[in-house]
């Protein structure tokens, strides 16, 4: 199975609550996710579509949630309300996006974020793939990032991608 | 500064960070756009100085947003604020009639920079 694909996300992750943030993330461990419920409370998904075919989530643990409120837009929050799922999913869409430029190979597309509550309702990974899901660790609570992704090896290899025709700097030193 | 700024973003989220800077920057006559529809009817009914504008987003894009502020008005600068990093987007968006591009994600610091290009 092609898993390296899931490299640019974790250094979108990274970048992205770096800058939006200021916030340093740690990661944890890969794994194949058993299930298609989203890891913690808090989940934004994005579709992503082109020469593969998936879905990424950003899910986060209640706490974290009501944290990335707090310093993005400079309110506290002590409940699941539409500022949560604004944020949650607009961080979604720069993760997906930062991403995107670091798999240029695929030429993805990237859908409208979702953002749903619970544990109980499950991510639409495509039915052929074992999605991926990274752990990481932050000051304010776990998150984890969590993606199904199609990736036909014939439409570059992910092994050795080629080097993205991008500005985005954070992507730029994966490929060095 | 009486500058009039349409900022459209589908995220709210990204509306409060950027009207947060142009109001740290003394911008006021601020108008808000949830998706590329509502952006152009704004447009058409006011004045503005300065447009700021997101790609991906509801019932019309922002490049579509673009290509009809550019078909009425000519001169009013437009930056593109987006995800969308390629460097063939950013000269789809150049050649569709936008002025400036800012990548998401952005420090407060760079957007104030870049704000500061258009008379803030």
């Amino acid at each position: 199975m092609n898993v390296n694909y899931i490299n640019p996300f974790i250094t979108a992750t990274t970048h992205v609550f770096k800058t939006v943030l200021d916030c340093d993330i740690r990661r944890q461990h890969l794994s194949l996710k058993q299930t298609r419920a989203p890891t913690f409370e808090v989940s934004g998904v994005i579709g992503l579509t082109g020469k593969a075919n998936g879905a990424v989530a950003l899910s986060v643990s209640k706490p974290l949630a009501f944290k990335l409120v707090e310093v993005m837009l400079e309110t506290r929050v002590h409940e699941i309300n539409s500022d949560v799922a604004d944020a949650v999913g607009e961080l979604t869409n720069m993760i997906a996006g930062g991403a995107k430029t670091g798999l240029s190979h695929y030429e993805l597309s990237l859908g409208l974020p979702t953002v749903f509550t619970g544990r109980s309702r499950t991510i639409d990974f495509p039915a052929s793939v074992s999605p991926l899901c990274v752990l990481f660790e932050t000051l304010w609570g776990p998150m984890a990032v969590e993606v199904g992704l199609n990736a036909p090896r014939s439409a570059g290899s992910a092994d050795n991608p080629p080097r993205p025709n991008a500005f985005h700097p954070s992507l730029q030193e994966n490929y060095a | 500064m009486s500058l009039n700024v349409l900022i459209a973003d589908d995220s709210s989220t990204m509306r409060k960070i950027i009207v947060r800077s142009l109001l740290s920057l003394g911008a006021n006559g601020l108008t808000e756009a949830g998706d590329g529809e509502q952006a152009v009817a704004h447009f058409k009914a006011g004045q503005f100085d300065l447009v700021l504008t997101d790609w991906n987003m509801p019932h019309k894009s922002g490049l579509e947003v673009v290509k009809e502020i550019r078909a009425d008005n000519a001169h009013v600068p437009i930056i593109m604020i987006t995800t969308e990093a390629e460097k063939s987007r950013v000269v789809e968006a150049l050649q569709a009639g936008v002025t400036d591009y800012l990548i998401k994600p952005f420090t407060a610091e760079t957007l104030k920079e870049k704000l500061g290009k258009y008379g803030l």
